[in-house]
């Protein structure tokens, strides 16, 4: 401590030092509370897909995957029970059920033989103890074709990302920057495709893609809108190169740069952030896209995306819901993997700034 | 923007410069089309004929399976929706009053996590990101699973937390979220809280571009952290948050999918999961009637274009580009 | 200038490439077999889970591999999806050759769509004589004509608990159609409705081990029901009412009616809800009793007796940790009625191919029907195919479920079922029949959640509504 104050004789540093550790420990608290809260229901899927059905649908089962505990008497199975006695809490296993009194067994003490209880037994607390059920993980592992419907999404997925991140940026570069024609109705002619429901065009699209252009079967009308462009993506890009302060480009044009050179050359560097953000999501969208691929790969299953292919999980009489959710965790690790690595495009500072104070 | 009188005032070098704009308006007018190109194509190849067709069906008494015996109608179809269907009036309410508890919610919540996770005093930033990233990858049929089971009354993860806190949540006479109307907007908008994920992204990257300076100035100053928000993350982020803003208040209108699936579009309970587009659907395929669910959409893409307007209206008071207005 | 020119070559480039890009898509098609092609839609019914789709797979290159003349496509859409692709297709004019396994219900849904088999029947001289002629009209409708041949069927039977009658000294149900219930007092009584809302009511058992026939019963703390049907409290009146006797909603002029007996069934329902209390109720379904939300309730153990179809055998009770048998269903006023589900494969109008459709159709209910109603769970409709059915079936459930003494159950009373099935059927097509059931479904809501519904005031505001829609139908 002295040392300290040897080489901050005035404790501007080590206070300094320690509000920062104290900032971070009260940040980080509050990011852990509220992520415990939001992650919840991920962590409800993760238990769950370590269950099995019946522990599912258990009543009063405990939120960790557990397995009743049984008791062999006399070549048959018993169900063991938290039993209330004048003695405490025993644990003995139900033979002889009834509604108002039962027959049970003292696990401790099977040669004490039947033990009359008065109560209904349905209102005890079964014994239980902690069991994973892990198989449901190769279980649906092996269900579906996961390697080739992973590569199909991926594939999609690629593909698309490219197309839309080159179209939607330059389109969004043109509204952002020029002055052309007609640019206002343009731009709400663009914004108007988002406004109204994909679901009423879904006729006349699935007609012309399919019986004018012969494409039933086929990737190509899931993946060639995309490489047009859409208006989700140019208006935020938009948006984002409008915060662009202009000296850049003017400083490029200077220098002789037409405006597709100055495009590539100082606005995109300037936007990795932006252009990662939607690069990412429009990876998670294709990755999770389903109508689309359903609709227009009906008939090609080999063709068929990873969600298309979660679908085969559910039984028209009966919903498997330990396995669903496996599979689901399953199919989001390569995306989470992806965002993972892709985030430290979101560093602040990363990209120079010329803002006029 | 100059009157003649003006034009023959000015001199011949004048005159030159005038000129000299004039080829560059010309050329950067091309340059903008050649830049917005790729959009028109798209736009032109797979929007326009749809959309043109689809206010076409509004025209017709149409069901999808027997399109032969497809009928004009003039506009009896807009006459039943504007005035004789309750049901119009009353999917509007619903989708307008859901807006109204979860958009605001989800925007100051997707705005104030991105701040969060963009705190440089957040230790394990990545891992955080990544963890409030993660329930938007979700798939949907799995999503809705989950949410079922968490909010059930007396099974549920949701009730049994609150039940923790002594309030008796679970059980016969517990908190009921997707069975009681008054509690369902509130099961709805955690729902929709849940896949924020897309929009803490946006927020985020909009967050990366604005400089560090800035923040370092105002705490020279002595600026605090609400003061920061409120002077400088807040009127740079607009561009952002009106984008958000936006993109909400079409989606959130269109929301759709989660009580569709929940509720297979019965509007249980009581009619107050019966959102517009869920009456879409239910009328232009459920029952078939496309004509009739075609005019219904028009209606909802009036309704939001008009809201649309008035926020980009309003947007040049609220709404700061660093790099000087356009148009 | 340069400028422009630059510009003109690049968007000319990105032309041609995309235009390149498109082409190589149609390559596909062009190479496509000098066959027929037969687009074989699955999705309106059971057959959309992986192992399904594996099996129909192997019965269309079975088939692609019997013959040169037709190649037979599956297109498989989950059953949520199902309908509204099916609509899109066809009015996208893009409909497939056939469809199906589907329910009368799936069929229903989409009226006018389907083409009359009659005459590719006489000309190929199918032959039917090995179909029950009272199945087959199942499938006739008037004016319309021959819309499907039965391939799949689904009788329906009453499922009980064998502990939970052992627990409260109650004796089993019956073994046989036309045999009397022994009650616990050696009373012989009929195996009718009244017998079984008694029985219902002694299987109801509150937290205090009280049964529902008791004074001190406690309604609010019910652990254990007494009966139920598998459509749940709130979802299809028709399901639940024809155990009174079949019906329609709607009469032979299409005009809207709520058949007498199904008002006396439906007052019968409500009482059971809310009065007797042994019929789960809205909340009480949705609870961790009864499976939290999920409408297998006798899989939970807590329901003494289950009306359920055949399609329920095996999955059903995988969970439940007791012992239960199949007993006949119960007659009223004598009648005995046991609801019918049937699946059938249907041709369709627009198919431009209806021989080779019928070609595939008859392939799918002779060499492919044996692997079929096993992966789908349903019993062959063929009577010939009958026979050895429930031998296989048995061996299958026997190896999925070890612990159940499958072999040892009231099968033939399945079979049985048969012959009493509810004509007209419950999933009968009505006048816009989507609407009409999303309009009963509202009322059976409230049904299940009000205890002061007036059961006959609002059964009349159905029909008036009903009337309305099926007004607007042409």
């Amino acid at each position: 401590m002295d040392t300290t104050r040897l080489y901050d004789p005035h404790g501007t540093k080590l206070a300094a030092y320690r509000r920062a550790i104290i900032r971070r420990v009260l940040v980080t608290t509050l990011a852990l509370a509220i992520l415990s809260l939001y992650i919840m229901p991920l962590v409800y899927a993760l238990v769950t897909s370590l269950k099995t059905p019946e522990q599912v649908s258990e009543p009063r089962a405990p939120i960790v995957p557990s397995e009743r505990v049984t008791y062999d008497y006399q070549g048959d199975t018993y169900d063991v029970y938290n039993v209330p006695t004048e003695d405490g809490m025993q644990e003995w296993a139900l033979v002889d059920p009834g509604r108002r009194c039962s027959g049970f067994i003292d696990i401790n003490n099977p040669h004490a033989g039947l033990i009359e209880w008065e109560g209904n037994w349905r209102g005890l607390e079964p014994v239980r103890e902690l069991s994973f059920y892990w198989s449901n993980y190769p279980d649906a592992w092996n269900r579906i074709d996961f390697p080739r419907l992973l590569g199909n999404t991926l594939q999609y997925a690629f593909i698309t990302m490219i197309g839309t991140l080159v179209s939607s940026s330059l389109a969004a570069y043109g509204f952002a920057r020029f002055n052309f024609p007609f640019k206002n109705v343009l731009f709400f002619i663009m914004i108007s495709t988002i406004l109204l429901p994909p679901a009423v065009t879904l006729v006349p699209t699935y007609a012309f893609f399919v019986k004018s252009l012969g494409w039933g079967g086929t990737w190509w009308p899931v993946i060639v809108p995309h490489l047009f462009g859409n208006a989700y993506n140019i208006f935020l890009l938009r948006q984002y190169f409008l915060t662009i302060p202009r000296e850049l480009e003017e400083a490029a044009y200077i220098d002789g740069a037409n405006p597709l050179q100055t495009f590539v050359r100082v606005i995109l560097p300037q936007s990795v952030p932006v252009l990662t953000a939607v690069a990412l999501f429009h990876f998670f969208f294709a990755w999770n896209d389903f109508f689309a691929p359903l609709i227009y790969l009906a008939g090609n299953r080999a063709e068929n995306p990873i969600s298309v292919g979660l679908s085969e999980f559910r039984s028209f009489y009966q919903i498997n819901v330990p396995l669903i959710l496996t599979a689901a965790i399953i199919s989001m690790l390569v995306p989470l993997m992806i965002f993972f690595l892709a985030q430290r495009y979101f560093i602040q500072g990363i990209v120079v700034t010329g803002v006029d104070k | 923007m100059s009157t003649k009188l003006h034009e023959l005032s000015r001199s011949h070098a004048q005159r030159r410069a005038l000129k000299r704009m004039g080829g560059r308006e010309r050329r950067d007018a091309l340059w903008g089309l050649f830049f917005i190109t790729p959009w028109i194509m798209g736009f032109l190849a797979f929007y326009l004929m749809p959309m043109v067709s689809s206010l076409g069906f509004s025209l017709f008494d149409f069901t999808l399976s027997a399109p032969e015996d497809a009928r004009f109608i003039g506009l009896d179809n807009w006459q039943r929706m504007l005035f004789d269907d309750p049901n119009t009036w009353h999917s509007m309410k619903v989708s307008l009053g859901f807006l109204a508890i979860s958009l605001p919610t989800m925007l100051i919540f997707g705005l104030l996590l991105a701040i969060l996770l963009n705190a440089k005093h957040l230790v394990g930033r990545n891992l955080f990101r990544t963890l409030f990233y993660a329930p938007t990858m979700v798939p949907l049929i799995a999503a809705i699973l989950i949410w079922e089971s968490v909010l059930n009354p007396s099974t549920g993860w949701v009730n049994r937390l609150i039940s923790l806190s002594g309030f008796e949540a679970t059980g016969i006479n517990g908190l009921r979220w997707l069975d009681d109307p008054s509690l369902v907007y509130f099961a709805y908008t955690f729902i929709s809280l849940w896949g924020i994920g897309n929009a803490i992204l946006i927020n985020l990257a909009g967050l990366q571009n604005i400089p560090t300076e800035l923040y370092e100035a105002a705490a020279i100053d002595g600026a605090g952290w609400i003061r920061q928000l409120r002077k400088i993350t807040l009127p740079m982020m607009s561009p952002i948050i009106f984008y958000n803003l936006v993109l909400g208040l079409v989606l959130q209108l269109q929301y759709f999918i989660v009580p569709w699936v929940l509720t297979e579009g019965t509007g249980y309970p009581q009619g107050s999961t019966s959102f517009f587009m869920v009456y879409f659907y239910k009328q232009a395929f459920t029952f078939q009637n496309m004509g009739y669910g075609a005019t219904l959409a028009w209606l909802m893409f009036v309704v939001t274009l008009i809201i649309t307007l008035v926020l980009f209206a309003s947007a040049r008071f609220w709404v700061f580009y660093g790099g000087g207005r356009e148009d | 200038m340069r400028h422009k020119i630059r510009m003109t070559r690049f968007v000319v480039l990105s032309l041609l490439l995309v235009l390149t890009s498109f082409g190589t898509g149609s390559v596909q098609d062009v190479s496509a077999r000098d066959r027929v092609q037969i687009r074989w839609f699955v999705g309106l019914g059971t057959g959309t889970e992986a192992e399904q789709i594996a099996a129909q797979e192997a019965v269309v290159s079975d088939f692609n591999a019997s013959q040169d003349e037709i190649e037979l496509i599956l297109e498989v859409i989950p059953f949520d999806q199902a309908y509204d692709v099916l609509a899109t297709q066809i009015a996208a004019d893009n409909a497939p050759d056939i469809v199906g396994p589907m329910g009368i219900q799936g069929r229903a849904d989409f009226p006018g769509v389907w083409m009359d088999l009659d005459p590719l029947i006489q000309e190929t001289n199918y032959d039917l004589s090995d179909f029950d002629p009272a199945l087959l009209d199942f499938y006739y409708l008037e004016g319309e004509g021959q819309l499907g041949i039965p391939f799949a069927v689904f009788p329906s039977f009453i499922l009980y608990n064998k502990d939970l009658f052992d627990e409260g000294d109650i004796p089993y149900l019956p073994s046989n159609y036309n045999e009397p219930y022994i009650d616990w007092e050696g009373n012989e009584r009929p195996w009718d409705m009244s017998t079984l809302r008694e029985v219902a009511m002694v299987l109801t058992v509150d937290a205090n081990g009280n049964d529902a026939t008791m004074a001190a019963f406690d309604p609010d703390n019910i652990l254990q029901f007494g009966f139920g049907n598998w459509a749940g409290p709130h979802n299809d009146l028709r399901a639940r009412d024809t155990i009174f006797g079949a019906g329609s909603l709607v009469d032979g002029e299409g005009n809207a009616v709520i058949p007498p007996h199904w008002v006396e069934a439906e007052q019968w329902f409500h009482q059971a809800m809310w009065e007797d209390f042994f019929y789960p109720n809205l909340i009480y379904s949705q609870s961790e009793l009864l499976g939290a939300g999920d409408t297998n309730w006798f899989g939970t153990g807590n329901l003494g007796m289950w009306h359920t179809h055949m399609w329920y055998m095996g999955w059903g009770t995988a969970n439940l940790d007791a012992d239960w048998e199949i007993a006949p269903m119960p007659s009223h006023n004598g009648v005995v009625t046991a609801n019918l589900h049937a699946d059938t494969f249907g041709i369709m109008k627009s198919t431009d191919n209806p021989e080779a459709a019928f070609t595939v159709l008859t392939y799918l209910l002779g060499e492919g029907a044996n692997d079929l109603t096993q992966v789908y769970g349903g019993m062959p409709a063929r009577i010939s195919l009958q026979d050895g059915y429930f031998e296989r079936f048995i061996e299958v459930q026997q190896a999925a479920y070890p612990d159940v003494e499958w072999a040892e159950k009231n099968w033939h009373l399945v079979t049985e079922g048969l012959s009493y099935p509810d004509v007209p059927n419950h999933q009968e097509g009505l006048p816009r029949s989507a609407e009409s059931r999303a309009r009963y479904a509202r009322y059976a809501e409230e049904f299940a959640s009000d205890p002061d519904f007036d059961v006959e005031a609002e059964l009349e505001k159905l029909r008036l509504d009903l009337q309305a829609i099926y007004d607007t139908a042409d």
